[in-house]
């Protein structure tokens, strides 16, 4: 059994219910070449890197399929490449099977990004943890040093008395 | 006066990745210039195994426009 991957682009420009026309004709298309759909569902509307046939923005569509061999996938390509509504499709082997999605896998795959983004930020917040550690051993390290210093010029001003007295005492 | 660079270690066997998926462009933006440039593992530090995917994935990515062949102008 082989797994494939195609995803495509839909002009952006249309409404709900013509996406989901588009979306069906894939899904006859693809029953009819004897594919298996483990999932289609549309990924979201993405700025594209560059144009395509001028449009700057575009939905994709996600499609993953399994077949037993590689028949008839030629023929699905060129009809995607036909498509005029499609501007732009490819179709990827996958190694592995891929996991069923609910309708809300596009959620999903945010939620799984914002817990990479969170695992990020939580290293990097110990990192600047640390920081402020080695910061505040540092300073620890400096106050000492500080009554040190005050303490030196403290100990020279009690001497000087003393010296004084004595000089008092040669004098008497 | 000895310059001591910073350690280049490959991402992927540090966070133990062992599959580049084309659809997360967050990650391949990393080993691309801004210019859109893949580059090199000299500089990266990635290794062998892993860039080759790694420029596999970058190219699907390019192919689909979810990454720029080029950005000489970064449009606004």
């Amino acid at each position: 059994m082989r797994y494939y991957e195609s995803l495509y682009i839909v002009n952006p420009n249309y409404e709900q219910s013509r996406l989901d026309e588009i979306i069906k004709t894939v899904s006859d298309k693809i029953t009819e070449y004897g594919f298996k759909t483990i999932n289609h569902f549309v990924w979201g509307k993405k700025r594209l890197a560059y144009s395509i046939q001028q449009h700057k923005y575009g939905t994709y569509v996600l499609l993953h399929f399994e077949t037993e061999g590689s028949m008839n996938l030629d023929q699905f390509e060129r009809f995607m490449v036909l498509q005029k509504t499609i501007l732009r499709n490819q179709t990827v082997l996958l190694d592995d099977k891929p996991k069923k999605q609910s309708e809300k896998s596009t959620s999903l795959d945010e939620a799984i990004n914002k817990d990479k983004s969170e695992q990020r930020l939580v290293s990097e917040q110990s990192s600047t943890k640390k920081v402020e550690e080695t910061n505040e051993a540092v300073e620890a390290d400096e106050t000492p040093k500080d009554d040190r210093a005050d303490e030196t010029p403290e100990a020279e001003q009690l001497d000087d008395p003393v010296e004084s007295d004595a000089e008092e005492k040669e004098e008497k | 006066m000895a310059f001591q660079s910073k350690r280049k270690y490959c991402y992927f066997k540090e966070n133990s990745i062992s599959v580049i998926d084309y659809k997360d462009v967050k990650l391949l933006k990393r080993f691309v210039t801004d210019q859109g440039k893949i580059m090199p593992r000299r500089v990266t530090g990635t290794s062998a195994k892993m860039h080759r995917k790694l420029v596999r994935a970058i190219k699907k990515a390019r192919n689909i426009a979810l990454m720029p062949y080029t950005n000489t102008s970064i449009e606004s």
